[in-house]
């Protein structure tokens, strides 16, 4: 073997390609990678002008608006970041994100662990039990307008049912939407029972995929139902765990219609989350930086709560 | 040379991303066509004046302002079309829609955005409306002043149309019950209301729920009913005046005597009227139509006499919703030929039941439809000569009403009276002038 023919096929062999086989020389790689790199630019090109006139320009003009001392109308003068100095130095934007953490982390575990339980039920052998998954998934189908409205019928007054009720049980006449600390609770709850059949189906689709040989195989080596609950079944679910938390956490802070359906974020202020003040001082105060400052700065929160589950989906992907 | 045809030659990745460009810019050409298509927008195309209505009542009178609005046939062929507007972000729709040279040439409105708009130089004026209304008789048909608030330093900002009043109802049997006359000042209002709870009912009926603003309007009525009001007389902020303390003590004294429902921080305006028809409220502040609107036409509810404040004073408020014209339009005698005319036709909306507010036209007072009802003759007859505005104690309406009405302020300040959570009158005044000051346009 000439020492050519050596080199050649150590380089070939470093290129990774057989004897005989024709390959390309390293120029004609980079010129191809470098036409599909053009090629995906241009490709890609129509979807991101889309998404920039989408989301950019919106973003953008918000960002304006967040800077100015403007309107809807006309944009005011550049204030730099004194409105998101004034709203943070603000005790209801406080109050309001105070509110914000408690609603959400009651929403997303609350209703979590109702759609858990439900899902675990209706993985059993149950008599109509298609039909009872349909009939639970009624909260999140019926639009929030109407469930909001049956809700306020159920609470806003003395005479209502469920003050009745308590009433007949001698706990008094509790007013559920009037008194702070009530409202709260009656807010969290509504927000528990509008999502859980979300959480049921996203968990439902995950425990459908669990093998059940798994369960059986740890039957055979004594685990118990609770040691198969927190040992096989909470580890295969975690991903989709993950990924319902995240969405339900987006769907807790952005929620504004559960809340200002309700309660409007009263009484004073007690059930303001930070997406109804954003909206009451951009329409109703008209202060449209601050209002804007405040959307801008649930956004940030938003994204860092996002990437900090997202990479705890990386890591049960992973293990 | 190897020629192929078009047909057979294969399909390029050049031919194919210069397809996907030609494709990509359709809608942005579209779009950018679009612009042209709404230019001068205000009001569209060959002289239609576009108005914009809100759902003022119940369908039935959209239908009916259709109709009328479309009647218009004015000179060089003017036109007009109509356009219902719905009160969730009505001013973000608004503001978009004038922003983007897309809003109407005319519309109905929130009771102070015509000011707002004003303010940011989109309103046209409407002296030459008046002049008209002048020469055409209209302009003496006014009920008294319901046109000077409108009257700026540059002319009128706009025309009002009706009046939306805030009155003492009163339901007359469980007076009777309860064997107690009717409140004519203060202290009968606090006996009446201390009688009407031994009956489970409630003296002082309001609500401050989602949406509700009677609570609200509840608090500054209480506070103009006094000689006080949000603004002195030049329209600066005064909220610490002594008679707003008083009146806000005494609405604190209703409450904590149980005269107010403790759940009414919640109410919504359909829990109040709920309260109403279940005999559950006995006396308190409500527009006009009450029987009307919670479904009790039995004859029970009835409109009181206006109250005397301790210092003799007699008032309400009143928010005199108005039509306004944009300076978007295809034709600016067109809007105002459009305006006139629609004013002239206000009767019609009255003569169907169609309106749950006051007329401003003494004519439309006097139309049997309106004045076979005893109630809406005493809001006529003894409410309406002594309603102010939410500019009391001045006078001129103004954008920073806009803020007020509505406003988280305003809203804090009444809730916070209402559950009781207020140390007392003077502390939750400062709070609510504080919170309105920094939003307020300086």
């Amino acid at each position: 073997m000439s020492s050519t023919t050596a080199t050649s096929g150590l380089s070939r062999a470093r290129r990774g390609l057989a004897p005989g086989g024709s390959g390309a020389s390293p120029g004609r790689k980079s010129k191809l990678s470098a036409q599909t790199t053009r090629t995906f630019f241009w490709l890609l090109l129509p979807s991101v002008v889309l998404l920039v006139l989408i989301h950019g320009y919106p973003l953008i003009h918000a960002a304006v608006q967040a800077t100015h001392d403007g309107d809807l109308l006309q944009t005011g003068n550049f204030v730099g970041g004194e409105n998101f100095a004034s709203v943070l130095s603000s005790p209801a934007f406080w109050k309001a994100a105070q509110f914000t953490l408690w609603f959400t982390i009651v929403g997303v575990f609350g209703s979590w662990l109702v759609g858990l339980g439900l899902a675990l039920l209706l993985r059993t052998k149950i008599p109509a039990g298609n039909t009872f998954k349909v009939l639970l998934l009624l909260p999140w189908v019926v639009p929030i307008v109407v469930s909001s409205t049956a809700w306020n019928w159920l609470v806003a007054t003395p005479d209502s049912l469920i003050p009745s009720i308590f009433r007949g049980l001698g706990f008094g006449t509790p007013l559920f939407l009037a008194d702070p600390t009530l409202a709260s609770i009656t807010v969290m709850v509504f927000k528990v029972w509008v999502s859980f059949p979300f959480m049921m189906m996203m968990i439902s689709a995950a425990l459908a995929s669990v093998d059940t040989t798994v369960y059986e195989a740890a039957s055979m080596d004594g685990a118990s139902k609770w040691q198969q609950f927190t040992q096989i079944t909470l580890p295969l679910i975690a991903r989709s765990t993950y990924i319902s938390w995240i969405l339900m956490t987006i769907f807790c802070v952005n929620d504004f219609p559960t809340i200002y359906l309700l309660t409007g974020g009263g009484p004073v202020s007690a059930t303001t989350s930070l997406v109804v003040l954003a909206y009451r001082t951009v329409f109703q105060d008209f202060a449209t930086g601050p209002g804007v400052a405040i959307a801008f700065l649930m956004t940030m929160t938003l994204v860092v709560i996002s990437v900090i589950l997202y990479r705890q989906i990386r890591k049960s992907s992973v293990e | 040379m190897n020629v192929q045809s078009a047909a057979t030659r294969p399909f390029s990745r050049r031919n194919f991303l210069g397809l996907t460009a030609a494709a990509a810019s359709v809608p942005l050409l579209a779009a950018c066509g679009g612009g042209s298509a709404t230019q001068g927008g205000g009001g569209g195309a060959g002289g239609t004046v576009k108005f914009w209505d809100m759902p003022w009542a119940t369908p039935a009178y959209n239908d009916s302002a259709k109709k009328i609005a479309e009647g218009f046939a004015g000179a060089n062929n003017a036109k007009a079309n109509y356009q219902i507007i719905q009160w969730n972000n009505f001013y973000q729709t608004f503001s978009s829609a004038i922003a983007s040279k897309t809003g109407p040439a005319v519309s109905t409105g929130g009771g102070f955005q015509a000011f707002q708009f004003e303010q940011q130089g989109q309103i046209a004026y409407a002296d030459k409306v008046i002049e008209k209304l002048k020469s055409n008789g209209q302009f003496d048909d006014f009920l008294p002043g319901v046109l000077d608030p409108f009257k700026s330093d540059k002319g009128y900002v706009a025309v009002p149309w009706q009046l939306d009043m805030r009155v003492f109802w009163y339901r007359k049997s469980l007076f009777e019950k309860a064997n107690v006359a009717l409140p004519t000042d203060w202290p009968s209002l606090l006996e009446a209301g201390k009688a009407l709870k031994k009956l489970g009912a409630f003296g002082f009926a309001t609500g401050a729920g989602s949406g509700n603003n009677y609570g609200n309007h509840s608090m500054i009525m209480m506070m103009v009913n006094n000689g006080g009001g949000v603004w002195n007389k030049d329209g600066e902020l005064d909220l610490l005046n002594d008679r707003n303390v008083e009146a806000i003590e005494f609405v604190r004294e209703l409450v904590s005597n149980g005269i107010v429902d403790p759940a009414a921080v919640s109410y919504t305006t359909d829990n109040m009227s709920a309260q109403w028809k279940d005999g559950k409220a006995g006396f308190g502040l409500f527009q006009v139509n009450v029987p009307q609107r919670v479904g009790d036409t039995s004859g029970d509810l009835l409109v009181a006499d206006p109250i005397t404040g301790p210092h003799g004073d007699k008032a309400t408020i009143v928010f005199p919703n108005n039509i306004m014209m944009y300076k978007n339009t295809p034709s600016q005698d067109a809007s105002e030929e459009f305006l006139v005319y629609y004013l002239g036709q206000l009767k019609e909306l009255w003569k169907q039941k169609l309106m749950s507010a006051l007329p401003v036209f003494k004519s439309i007072t006097e139309l049997p439809e309106f004045a076979d009802d005893p109630n809406n003759v005493k809001i006529v007859k003894d409410w309406q000569p002594i309603a102010k505005t939410f500019a009391a104690q001045g006078s001129t309406l103004n954008a920073n009403l806009a803020a007020l009405d509505g406003g988280q302020a305003l809203n804090q300040f009444s809730q916070s009276i209402l559950t009781g959570q207020a140390p007392d009158a003077k502390t939750a005044l400062q709070t609510f002038q504080s919170g309105l000051e920094s939003v307020l346009k300086k």
